[in-house]
This record gives structure tokens, sequence and C-alpha cells, in this order.
């Protein structure tokens, strides 16, 4: 293990500690992980909050001005804490290091969902159910709305890709030409 | 040695010659002492006059061709000592002389005979020499020859094999080129096909369509097992 992945570890433990603290480990969770995909499909926003040129007000400020009343008070002030602290680089993989940290304290495997919308709750438990009896295994669904699958959903849980999505059928018709 | 004794020969006969000069000078003088001293012409005129010529005849001039009796005698007497010193000596010396130079002769010819047929001896030595390197110019001209052709010919079938494989990789490379530009038509005409299904389906897919979509996921993996 290299020393940025003892950093990595090490953010991601005190963040799980202060989720967990503020009682609301699943909301906080999916809301981290939400932020980290954008935060990887967005070069505009990962290099504004990388900017060594920005001081660190501005950018936590960037960072409060796009989640503030959209996210967790809690989900705000650590992603903050991390851009102030530097780390904004390796927040996506912090986070996703919390996150498996959280499903693997309720035993639980990490299903990445990419879908073209939001889903509701309704589908969001089914889905689980449906997975956990695909896979045998218990699931934490972390939701991303990911508009280039176009329709349809793309589940990964560990190495095991679900893929039902229109872009994926439309690239198997592309093979097929 | 012929040439010295030659030279001593010819020597004694000049010798000869001068001695009897030297004895004919004594005895004329001789003559002269034993009688008044009288000229030669009026000698003559004696002579005439007394063989009954008349005294005109004395007037003649005398003949300066004819030379006087006794100096033909001493002359002659001359002649057949040196002619008989020289038949007792001087032939036979000329003969043996005449003897060697034949030997000498005879011999050089006979050298010369035997120089000429070792020379022709080497000549025809030379000649079997050239005949043989003649022959073995000839049988390595033939050998280089025959190598000559054996490397044209394998040039020649290396040459074809190569322009065989060249031809083969030729038509490989426009088979592979043809196919390549085919696929790469093929993917791009799928992927604008694609793109354009992309556009048109994205449009399409309203909000009750995707979350027929999700459902539909939803079932498919409830149904996996």
């Amino acid at each position: 293990m290299t020393v940025s992945d003892d950093r990595t570890t090490a953010y991601a433990r005190a963040m799980f500690d202060v989720a967990r603290a503020e009682g609301d480990l699943s909301r906080i969770g999916d809301e981290l992980f939400r932020f980290a995909r954008a935060l990887e499909g967005s070069d505009e926003l990962r290099d504004a909050l990388i900017d060594p040129h920005l001081p660190a007000s501005r950018r936590q400020q960037i960072v409060e001005d796009l989640l503030g009343g959209k996210a967790n008070a809690s989900t705000v002030a650590l992603v903050s804490m991390a851009v102030g602290a530097g780390r904004a680089r390796d927040l996506p993989a912090i986070i996703d290091s919390l996150v498996a940290m959280s499903a693997a304290e309720a035993n639980k495997s990490v299903a990445e969902v990419r879908s073209a919308i939001e889903l509701t709750d309704d589908q969001r438990s089914r889905l689980g159910a449906a997975l956990e009896s695909a896979t045998g295994k218990q699931v934490d669904i972390k939701v991303v709305v990911d508009p280039t699958v176009l329709g349809g959903i793309v589940t990964t849980i560990g190495d095991t890709v679900l893929d039902g999505s229109v872009r994926s059928r439309l690239e198997r018709l592309k093979q097929q030409f | 040695m012929p040439g010295a004794m030659i030279r001593r020969t010819l020597g004694a006969a000049a010798l000869l010659v001068g001695l009897g000069f030297l004895t004919a000078a004594p005895l004329a003088a001789q003559e002269a002492e034993g009688e008044p001293e009288i000229s030669h012409a009026s000698e003559e005129c004696i002579h005439l006059l007394e063989d009954g010529g008349e005294i005109d005849d004395c007037q003649k001039a005398p003949n300066q061709l004819v030379p006087e009796k006794n100096e033909v005698i001493w002359g002659a007497f001359g002649f057949v000592v040196v002619f008989g010193f020289l038949t007792w000596k001087g032939v036979p010396a000329i003969k043996k002389t005449m003897e060697a130079r034949t030997e000498r002769i005879r011999g050089d010819l006979e050298g010369a005979e035997a120089a000429k047929a070792e020379a022709q001896t080497v000549l025809d030595e030379y000649r079997a020499q050239l005949a043989d390197a003649k022959a073995e110019a000839g049988r390595i001209i033939e050998e280089a020859r025959q190598a000559a052709e054996g490397v044209k010919r394998d040039q020649e079938a290396r040459l074809q094999t190569e322009l065989a494989a060249m031809r083969e990789r030729a038509a490989a490379d426009v088979e592979s080129a043809k196919t390549q530009a085919i696929a790469d038509l093929r993917g791009e005409v799928a992927s604008l096909a694609i793109g354009a299904a992309e556009v048109v389906v994205g449009k399409n897919l309203d909000r009750d369509t995707q979350t027929q979509l999700v459902e539909q996921y939803i079932a498919s993996v409830a149904n996996r097992n």
C-alpha cells in the first residue's frame, strides 16, 4: 500500500466515522457517491477544485454553492473539508473507500447503478431485491443519474456488470455491422 | 696458337727478304770496284755498238720497265728462297692454322647444332607448356563459364522466387487494404448510423419510455435466476 493509499484510507475512515456519528450514513454515503461521480464526469469542476491558485476558501465556496440546499449539511461539510485540505483530486477514491467501508460494515456489496433517470424508492427497493436475488449477496445500491446510458440501467457489483442500457444495445448493434 | 704462328712465319719471311737485299747490295758494289766506273748509259751504248748498232742508237732513252739482269737474277733468287721458305714453314703453319680453324668452325657448328637442338628441345617444351597452359586456360574458362551459368541460373531462380513472393505479398497487401478499407467504411457507416440512432432514440425516449426501460431491467435482473 502506498502513502497515497494510506492517506486515502485515512480520509475515508475519518469521513466514515463522521457520517456514522451523524447517524445518517446511508444518505450521506449516497450523496457523497453521486458527488464523486459528478466530479469524475466534469473536468471543469475537477480543475476548479484542484486549482492551487484558488484560495481554499474559494474552492470550499464552490462546493457549498453546488451542494448547499441539495445535500445533507454533513455531506457538504465533509466535501468542503476534503477540498479545503487539498484532497479534491483524491476525493472520488476517498468516497469509494468510504462507501466500501459502509457496505462492509453492513456485510453488503456496493452496487453502482447508473440510470438515465432518477429511480423512485420503490424501484430502488425492487432493484435491490432483484440484485440480491441474482447475485446472492446483500447489496448497498448507489444510484448515479447518467444521461450517457440513454435509457435503461447499468449495474456494477465488484467485477460483475449487468448492462441493460440502450447505449449497450446500440453498441452491440454497431458490432454486428 | 695459329695467330702467333702466322705472325712468326711472316716475321721470318720479312727477315729473309731483308737479308736478300743486304746481300745483293755488296755484290753490286764489289762489281763496281773491279773496273773503271762507266755509267749505265755508256755501258748500254757500248753494247749497242758492239752488236752492230749505230751511235745514234745511243741517244735513245733506255726502257725504264726492263730491270737490270743481275737485279732480275737476285730478285728471282730471293723470290725462290722466300718462296721455298714459305713453302717449307708457312704452308704447314697455314695448313695447320686452317685445319685448326676448320676444327674450330666445325666445333662451333657442332656447338651451334647442339645449341639449336637444345633450343629446339626448349622450344618444344615451351610449346608443350604453352599447349598445356592453353588447355588449362580453356578448362578454367569453361569452369568459370559453367560457374557463371550456375550463378546466373541461381540468381534467376532466386529472382523469380522473390518476384513471386513480392507479387504474393502485394496481392495480400492489396487484399488486406481492401478488407481494411471495407471494415473502416463499414465501421464509419455503423458509427454514423448509430450516432444518428442515438440522436433519434435520445429524442424519442420520454419519461414513460425511460420508466418502462427501468422496469424491464428490474424484471430481467429478477428473472436471472
